[in-house]
């Protein structure tokens, strides 16, 4: 959306910009704690354990925490019943696959019950909040009201079918519930849980290069550096330098990555002279491993000025932490303080698992304030949401070229385009899982994962539990996930491994 | 020393494999292999700008 705006340069209606960071916002909100929960809590949190626990014993810790309402000792019990029906039937559902009993499981059972069942909660507890992007997005996932120059959903008081008073207070309603649960049981359960296993801020730091492109612009100019999480890159773990970012100095190899340049596997290419062409030259599966001493990684390896970097919440709050952002630095340090440990925790598995949930309460809080931006421009008679001035392809230049910075809520997204007679000759997106996940380059320098991953401790290799925590910490997203089907309905790739 | 592969990775979007050096409990070395491939910038090619969006929103 943002490289076709650039490359057109079209500017979109602030109705339009403010309408893209609610439905931003809020998924940031969702997914954050669905990562927390659903993707990322069972590597912390022994859900077997949690049989053990007393209820009236969580009780008491729960309401130690939080005056969150869901804390009496009925509560946890019945939770308690339901998980040992669960694990009576023998059909553990989506508590199975996980290495239960692991010594590296460090809660009390009691916990371990009251993770599990704020698990179940949030179950719920998203379902409800991502409402806000199905009613400004017209569904979730793949929202369906963004248009090249704006939105596609009408701004109107006087419409029942438009974005109106009554939708903002039912949004505002909703978003109150989604900042609420951030505050009382998100945080709370995070700091709970992260003061048992501080010994994780001494692991997974990565490569200590981190980049962010900003997110939720403060204004509509094209490529806007205005925004409310600020662009930059922090080189080396130096909180004491914001550099600025030149998409220009984004490089990606495929030294070690299953494609081909016609220059080699020592060459590098910016995004708007990329190429896609795969090339597998991996075992046949199955296989016991792949040859990492050749290509092994259907993702590339980006680069900027030559250096691996990390994408994702840590990235975005350490960039706003060292620009000096005013309520990311109040809230960094109140959960610094709080788990009593210095800034440098931060560059660490854990350090990524806190980051996330203050990037989550700082956005929650954004909500309110985007919603009245919406209602003061709406109460101004403002009610542009497109601009559809050079929507016509007669008015484009014969050859055009542009870039789109975004933050996802794993990273750093970046597309580029190239255009020509109308059409999309070239189109590259550099993803932050790419970021994150790249495998080598041809320096041999290991991506952010695999650098992460060195000194974590493996107490049994046949329950890696531990590796599992590092790399869940990134929030790995490698889906982005389409099979490529050639004109015959053959598959054109096949890998599966058992 | 050993060397162990992590396939798939669980409790994420997607397919990702890990493969670790692992010595004295501890692991030295490590390559991530995404084990998927995306075809999103070919399935762009040659379409109307307009409509890029709706292929790339969630990658």
């Amino acid at each position: 959306m943002r490289s076709v705006e650039d490359a057109l340069q079209i500017e979109i209606p602030d109705n339009a910009r403010i309408i893209r960071n609610l439905i931003s916002g809020i998924q940031y909100v969702q997914d954050h704690v669905v990562h927390f929960y659903h993707l990322h809590a069972l590597d912390w949190v022994d859900i077997v354990s949690a049989l053990k626990a007393d209820p009236a014993k969580t009780s008491t810790l729960a309401q130690s925490i939080s005056d969150w309402h869901n804390s009496s000792a009925a509560y946890f019990k019945g939770v308690q019943n339901k998980l040992k029906a669960f694990v009576e039937s023998g059909q553990l559902g989506i508590f199975a696959n996980a290495y239960w009993g692991h010594p590296a499981y460090k809660l009390p059972p009691e916990a371990n019950l009251m993770a599990a069942a704020h698990y179940l909660e949030a179950l719920d507890w998203q379902r409800e909040v991502i409402k806000i992007q199905a009613l400004l997005g017209a569904k979730n996932p793949h929202a369906q009201t963004y248009l090249v120059g704006g939105m596609a959903i009408p701004v109107d008081p006087n419409s029942q079918n438009a974005l109106n008073a009554g939708s903002i207070a039912f949004i505002s309603e909703i978003a109150k519930k989604a900042r609420e649960f951030v505050e009382k049981v998100y945080i709370p359960d995070l700091l709970a849980i992260a003061s048992f296993y501080k010994e994780w801020a001494g692991y997974g730091s990565g490569v200590g290069n981190f980049l962010s492109y900003g997110q939720f612009p403060n204004d509509t100019r094209i490529n806007t550096e205005n925004s409310y999480f600020p662009r930059g890159i922090i080189k080396h773990k130096d909180l004491s330098k914001v550099h600025p970012v030149d998409h220009t100095k984004i490089m990606e190899y495929v030294t070690r990555s299953w494609y081909e340049y016609p220059e080699g596997d020592a060459a590098s290419k910016h995004p708007w002279s990329g190429e896609t062409n795969f090339k597998y030259t991996g075992p046949k599966p199955p296989y016991e491993f792949l040859e990492t001493d050749k290509k092994y990684s259907w993702i590339k390896a980006p680069r900027y000025e030559d250096m691996p970097m990390e994408a994702g919440p840590l990235s975005r709050m350490l960039v706003a932490y060292a620009s000096g952002h005013k309520r990311v630095k109040e809230v960094i340090d109140s959960v610094l303080k709080k788990l009593n440990v210095g800034p440098e925790a931060l560059f660490s598995t854990l350090g990524r698992v806190a980051a996330r949930g203050v990037e989550t309460l700082v956005t929650a809080e954004m909500l309110p304030v985007w919603l009245d931006e919406l209602a003061a421009n709406m109460k101004r008679g403002d009610y542009r949401i497109h601009n559809g001035e050079k929507w016509d392809p007669s008015t484009w230049p014969k050859e055009a070229k542009g870039y789109g910075f975004y933050e996802a809520p794993r990273g750093a997204l970046g597309h580029w385009i190239k255009i020509k007679d109308g059409k999309i000759e070239n189109y590259q997106c550099v993803v932050p899982s790419t970021w994150n996940g790249s495998p080598r380059d041809a320096k041999g320098q290991r991506g952010p994962y695999e650098t992460a991953l060195i000194g974590t401790p493996v107490a049994d290799l046949n329950q890696p539990v531990e590796i599992l925590r590092t790399v869940h910490s990134f929030d790995p997203c490698m889906a982005c996930a389409v099979h490529v089907i050639d004109a015959t309905g053959k598959e054109v790739t096949r890998i599966r491994v058992v | 020393m050993a060397k162990i592969a992590i396939d798939p990775i669980c409790r994420i979007e997607g397919h990702l494999r890990i493969e670790a050096q692992v010595e004295g409990g501890k692991v030295v070395d490590a390559w991530a292999a995404n084990t998927m491939f995306r075809g999103i910038e070919i399935i762009l090619k040659g379409r109307d700008p307009r409509d890029a969006w709706v292929f790339a929103q969630r990658i």
